[in-house]
């Protein structure tokens, strides 16, 4: 039969990178990479890749926690806003006298405990998933509006805020929130992969009955992803305030789509149970190389949330092909088996 | 309630083996519905215990009580001897109980070394111990014909076998000493089971006690060490397999007739059209949708009720699904009134004169938040708008309380919720909403599940009264007696595939008693082909 | 009937609760500010509030289907940069509103194509739609400035009287009117509830699923339009960010008016209360000295009480409902409403799995003793 075989030949060549949206998205970062190359000389320099990388570290970084969210099956929409807040504490409690690193860990504290309430609200009160991050979103922005009342933080550029932040580069092109972004890939690659958490959240995005029958704390579960969502969100809040020294109530704006986006490119679905950190690299990778490619290409950056929009409404529609291509590949696999 | 139906027959126990759990007149019962009642059942250490019975015979709520899941309202449960309340299935696991549901119970994403131990991980520290938990499936598994490649892939990409074979190595890893599968060959191919034979062939020589559900009677012999039959939600016998046969076996599960099938008598067959008469509405030829329906050539004729006979998981409802619209076959053609028709979807279908009564009330047919009127109006709201553009509301509560009386529907007004309706009287405004678009073809799945006495009755009715109108209907039913009240031709369909057809099962006496009918096409859908049975009925009228 | 069956029949009834909240919110404020109850206040406070009640009205259909729009903010924002865009550039002003208008079909058409059609994710495709609707409204409007349209009779859609009444709110009211109306009283409007209720059953009885969902993002995509016309003629100038919000006020507002989350029910009517309570809060809390910036969190927060306390009520119908029946199957001659619910779906107890962690421990161990 002429229609299986089409079938049977997508299921093995294309089919297993549709199967493996990772390969995708380095299938992805190639043909850009190249594509930019030959298009504009200055792309591949290492000045360029250096702002690349200085730039993606904070989609990177809400995409790691977005990627474990994911993962449990939930999605967190309230990452840009608890950003945005988290930065807003770090900045207050710093002008308020507190040394630097309390500051930093008083931001990254924010974040926790805003994702703790998202994790709460969910199991607790029975709220669907995007309900009440979506609430959350409008909370926390609407938190910072009123405490700014309009009118951003400044001040809190403490001298060693700007080596942290990446703004002063000692090291060259490998900054602080390099390093610190590295050590989040690595640390959620373990938690994912080394711990019973880690496996907990891939069950419970998988089959949440299963996990259930098998004694598996679900509630527990899925408040820890909303937690570590959060603290991912309140460390990009505390790297993005440094970054550009101001905390104005719009900080973070936006920014859960492009990190919904990237954890889909790198390969988390939105049914849960898939997703990796390092998908979430790639991810991040794939936007930061657009955006960049946008700004060399000399287009306006008012187009870079169009862009953002686009590229997740084609990451949802490449997910949602996987998925129906492994569902066809399956009932063709009935059909040969007869034939 | 006395057990005055059939004393059960004791059979000789197998010396010497230890009982790892006792029921002793284990009951549950819901209102208006007694579940199980009086149940005892002795599961010993190395013994394969068969448990056999129609649909809704109780063999659900038994291996819920036995596992956990639900707690009985009378009668006892004993593990190695001392009486146990259980309140919940992790209670039943910390006493070496295990159940494989039919329904999936593994996380498809995780690999199989990550599923056996998923929930119960082992840890050194905060780590996993992902060596330790990979030597011991290994070491379990090696007899179990799971390879090193498949305990990394994702258990999704397994075939039913291998899953089942995960279950079973979930079950071993954690010392379960009773085992309890539900129906665990359904979806298998035949080698596969053979295999899964020998596994649970295995489990029983490490001493563990199986509890094996089943609908295949020729799974049993030669494996099951005893056989316990329940009916009517009663123990009717334990027995040991030697002794019996599978018809013998078929006889305890069918039963002498139900006292209720003399007053469902309702409708008298001699005046009906007969059959060769009967012009034909709509005609299936080689219809296959893979992998759960395999060219099927079938033809209903107006005026005639055809039943569609089959264990659970035979591809009934799936045909009926075809046949509405809500699938699409992936070959085979369909004909209406002798002409080739595609039907596109089941909104299609009502506009060709085709609808059904689904399988799950809950899931499947009733809109909860809306009316009986709402509910009854649905399929055809033109029939209650003017000129198709402003609902009629005076129209249609006439027309549903017209239904409402017609069809015996007990509520307060049209205007009640649907869902404080009981499982009869929702059932019979599903059946009013489907005659509502004036139908030629109505498809019944099942439509007597979870409905009392009374109210089968009504349905029984309906379905004659539509018939006599020159209806065309297909009745799916798991009930052997329901069938073959209802039937004027059976359609007997197994995995996927339709095997065989009895026609004249209206015309009583042409193929003998109404229970051997029955034991005929229990032995067809339950059996592989060539039973000897089977072959002598076969297309005998036809 | 009991006491008890009269507060389960109460508590049935659908949008009381935030009929009452209304209520109890203006007395509260009108005894706490002198200005509150003031025709010049109330009529401030209904033409702010228009843009929120249509929205909500197309919300409550998306809603009802058991579906969500997050793209309506956007859309709102980019359909008022179009009009005024269209006017400034010489157009007549009719040409303008159609320009709004068309800008909501082309969003409401591409998320019924991604929803529907493709069938992904709703809240997900409308989130890009939204980044999508918020950024092109940047782009617009970061060459241009957009402001300062001297069409009398386009500024008067918003600002002119009918009868005494704002003429936009009239246009609302209308459309309000309309929209209900096709909910209640057409076979389109009972097939949206029925595929929000049971999508399944719909599916089976010959609804269809696809044509339901495709046109309720495609109205409410046209509902963010008109409500963009009337943005647009109300402030007469379109910032970037315009519309930002709307969403979540307009979701907060359905939900408030008791319509679920999970589709199935709702009414047009009930979602204007909700957003009425809405802008009588937001005006309140300004009157009586409350920041206005905390209206963001207040609409957050109400989401969250919302759909809680829907659970809440929802929960306790269907336990009083199963204990009422339990008490009385000991009665055999009882029967009724109550009984028979036992047996139905929405009464009937799920078999619950504990989660129980407990018991992990020793089978850990005892795995490790094989």
């Amino acid at each position: 039969m002429s229609t299986s075989s089409v079938i049977g030949i997508s299921s093995t060549r294309w089919g297993k990178v549709l199967q493996n949206p990772s390969a995708g998205a380095l299938l992805l970062v190639g043909v850009l990479v190249i594509s930019m190359s030959i298009a504009f000389p200055t792309f591949p320099s290492a000045i360029n890749a250096g702002n690349v990388a200085n730039q993606m570290v904070f989609v990177l970084l809400l995409a790691l926690g977005m990627t474990v969210v994911l993962i449990t099956g939930g999605i967190d929409l309230s990452v840009g806003s608890i950003m945005g807040l988290s930065a807003g504490v770090g900045a207050y409690s710093i002008n308020s006298g507190a040394p630097l690193i309390l500051g930093l860990l008083a931001a990254v504290g924010a974040g926790a405990v805003l994702g703790l309430a998202n994790g709460l609200m969910i199991t607790r009160l029975g709220l669907p998933d995007f309900i009440a991050t979506l609430a959350m979103l409008g909370i926390a922005r609407g938190l910072l509006f009123l405490w700014t009342n309009g009118v951003p933080f400044i001040g809190y550029m403490l001298p060693e805020y700007y080596v942290i932040s990446g703004l002063e580069r000692p090291f060259g092109f490998i900054t602080v929130p390099i390093i610190i972004a590295a050590v989040a890939v690595l640390a959620i690659i373990f938690v994912l992969r080394k711990t019973s958490f880690g496996r907990h959240a891939y069950g419970v995005g998988s089959n949440p009955h299963a996990a259930l029958l098998s004694g598996v704390p679900v509630d527990r579960v899925k408040i820890t992803a909303y937690v570590i969502s959060g603290l991912m969100a309140g460390l990009t809040g505390m790297l993005m305030a440094g970054r550009t020294t101001t905390v104005a109530p719009t900080m973070g704006l936006g920014y859960e789509i492009a990190a919904i986006a990237a954890a889909i490119i790198g390969g988390a679905a939105l049914t849960g149970g898939r997703g990796h950190a390092l998908g979430a690299v790639l991810g991040a990778l794939v936007l930061s190389i657009t955006a960049n490619a946008i700004n060399i290409a000399g287009v306006s950056s008012t187009w870079q949330q169009v862009v953002t929009g686009s590229v997740l409404l084609l990451a949802v529609v490449f997910d949602r092909a996987s998925a129906l291509l492994r569902e066809r590949s399956t009932r063709s696999a009935g059909r040969l088996a007869v034939t | 309630m006395s057990h005055d139906v059939v004393q059960a027959e004791v059979t000789r126990p197998p010396v010497g083996l230890p009982v790892l759990i006792e029921a002793r007149g284990v009951g549950m019962r819901y209102p208006g519905v007694i579940a199980l009642d009086g149940v005892d059942i002795k599961l010993r250490a190395g013994e394969i215990h068969a448990l056999l019975g129609e649909n809704g015979a109780g063999k659900s709520t038994l291996i819920g009580l036995l596992s956990g899941i639900s707690t009985p309202d009378s009668g006892e449960l004993f593990v190695d001897g001392v009486k146990q309340h259980f309140n919940s299935a992790k209670q039943a696991q910390a006493l070496g109980i295990s159940t494989i549901y039919q329904e999936q119970t593994l996380a498809p994403d995780l690999t199989v070394v990550q599923n056996v131990y998923f929930g119960r991980e082992l840890r050194r520290g905060l780590l996993l111990d992902e060596g330790a938990m990979r030597r011991r499936v290994e070491s379990l598994c090696g007899e179990f014909g799971l390879t090193a490649a498949d305990l990394d892939s994702p258990v999704g990409a397994l075939g039913a076998l291998k899953q089942h074979v995960v279950q079973i190595l979930k079950a071993l890893a954690f010392d379960a000493r009773v085992v309890i599968l539900d129906e665990p060959t359904s979806g298998l191919e035949e080698s596969e089971r053979q295999l899964l034979f020998e596994h649970m062939g295995r489990l029983r020589d490490r001493g563990v006690a199986l509890l094996w559900v089943t609908h295949r009677l020729d799974e049993l012999f030669g494996l099951a060490d005893v056989i316990t039959v329940l009916r009517d939600s009663r123990l009717v016998a334990s027995v040991n397999p030697a002794e019996h046969s599978p018809d013998s076996l078929v006889r305890l599960m069918v039963g002498r007739k139900r006292s209720e099938g003399e007053h469902l008598r309702v409708h008298d067959r001699s005046e009906r059209i007969q059959s060769n008469s009967r012009e034909e509405f709509i005609r299936l030829e080689h219809v296959s949708r893979y992998p759960l329906l395999r060219d099927i050539s079938l033809s209903i004729r107006r005026g005639e009720i055809l039943g569609l006979a089959g264990i659970a998981g035979a591809g009934r409802t799936e045909l009926g699904r075809i046949i509405l619209g809500a699938d699409r076959p992936d070959s085979g053609s369909l004909f209406l009134d002798g002409k080739e028709v595609t039907i596109r979807s089941p909104r299609h279908a009502t506009r060709l004169g085709i609808s059904m009564v689904p399988e799950e009330r809950k899931t499947q047919s009733i809109l909860g938040t809306m009316s009986i009127a709402n509910n009854i109006s649905i399929t055809d709201l033109g029939k209650v708008s003017r000129n198709n553009i402003v609902l009629d509301r005076r129209r249609e509560n006439r027309l549903a309380k017209e239904a409402i009386r017609d069809l015996g529907i007990k509520s307060s007004s049209e205007q009640q919720k649907i869902v404080n309706l009981s499982g009869g009287n929702q059932q019979k405004a599903i059946v009013a909403r489907c005659l509502f678009s004036g139908p030629s073809l109505m498809i019944f799945d099942e439509p007597t599940q979870g409905v009392d006495v009374a109210a089968k009755t009504d349905i029984y009715r309906l379905i004659y009264d539509f018939v006599d109108k020159g209806g065309a209907a297909v009745v799916i039913s798991s009930e052997l007696p329901e069938l073959l009240h209802l039937s004027d031709r059976i359609a007997v369909m197994r995995e996927g595939r339709l095997v065989d057809e009895l026609a004249g099962v209206d015309r009583p006496g042409c193929l003998g008693s109404e229970s051997e009918i029955a034991e005929t096409i229990m032995a067809m859908a339950a059996r592989e082909a060539g039973h000897s049975a089977a072959a002598d009925t076969k297309e005998e009228m036809a | 009937m009991s006491a008890r069956e009269r507060l389960v029949r109460i508590a049935s009834i659908d949008g009381l609760p935030i009929a009452a909240a209304l209520v109890a919110a203006a007395v509260f404020f009108t005894a706490a500010s002198p200005f509150f109850l003031t025709g010049e206040n109330i009529r401030n406070l209904l033409i702010q509030s228009v843009f929120v009640i249509l929205l909500a009205a197309g919300m409550t259909y998306v809603l009802i289907v058991g579906g969500i729009d997050l793209s309506v903010g956007s859309t709102t924002g980019l359909s008022a940069a179009m009009t005024l865009m269209t006017i400034m550039n010489g157009a007549p002003w009719p040409v303008g509103i159609l320009a709004g208008i068309g800008t909501g079909v082309v969003v409401g058409v591409i998320n019924g194509f991604f929803i529907a059609i493709l069938q992904i994710n709703a809240f997900i495709v409308t989130l890009a739609t939204l980044s999508i609707g918020a950024g092109a409204l940047q782009v617009i409007t970061s060459g241009t400035q957009l402001t300062g349209v001297d069409s009398e009779t386009f500024l008067a859609l918003t600002k002119g009287n009918i009868l005494g009444i704002p003429t936009g709110l009239v246009i609302t009211l209308v459309i309000i009117a309309l929209l209900e109306w096709v909910l209640l009283a057409t076979p389109y409007g009972r097939s949206l509830f029925a595929v929000g209720t049971n999508p399944q059953a719909a599916f089976l009885a010959g609804t269809s699923i696809r044509r339901a969902n495709f046109s309720v993002y495609l109205l409410s995509g046209v509902i963010a339009g008109a409500a963009g016309v009337l943005l647009a003629s109300h402030l007469n100038s379109v910032q970037p960010g315009l519309g930002q919000g709307y969403e979540l006020s307009a979701i907060a507002a359905a939900v408030l008016g008791g319509i679920a989350l999970s589709g199935g029910r709702g009414s047009v009517w009930r979602s204007l209360i909700g957003a009425l309570f809405l802008a009588t809060l937001s005006q309140g809390l300004q009157l009586v000295g409350v920041d206005p910036l905390w209206f963001n969190i207040v609409t957050g927060a109400s989401i969250v009480i919302a759909v809680a306390f829907d659970r809440a009520t929802q929960h306790f119908i269907a336990g009083q409902l199963r204990s009422l029946a339990r008490k009385q199957s000991h009665d055999i001659s009882g029967g009724g409403l109550e009984a028979e619910a036992l047996r139905s779906p929405a009464a009937a107890a799920p078999i619950e799995v504990q989660p129980a962690g407990a018991g992990n421990h020793e089978i850990t161990s005892g795995a490790r003793n094989i």
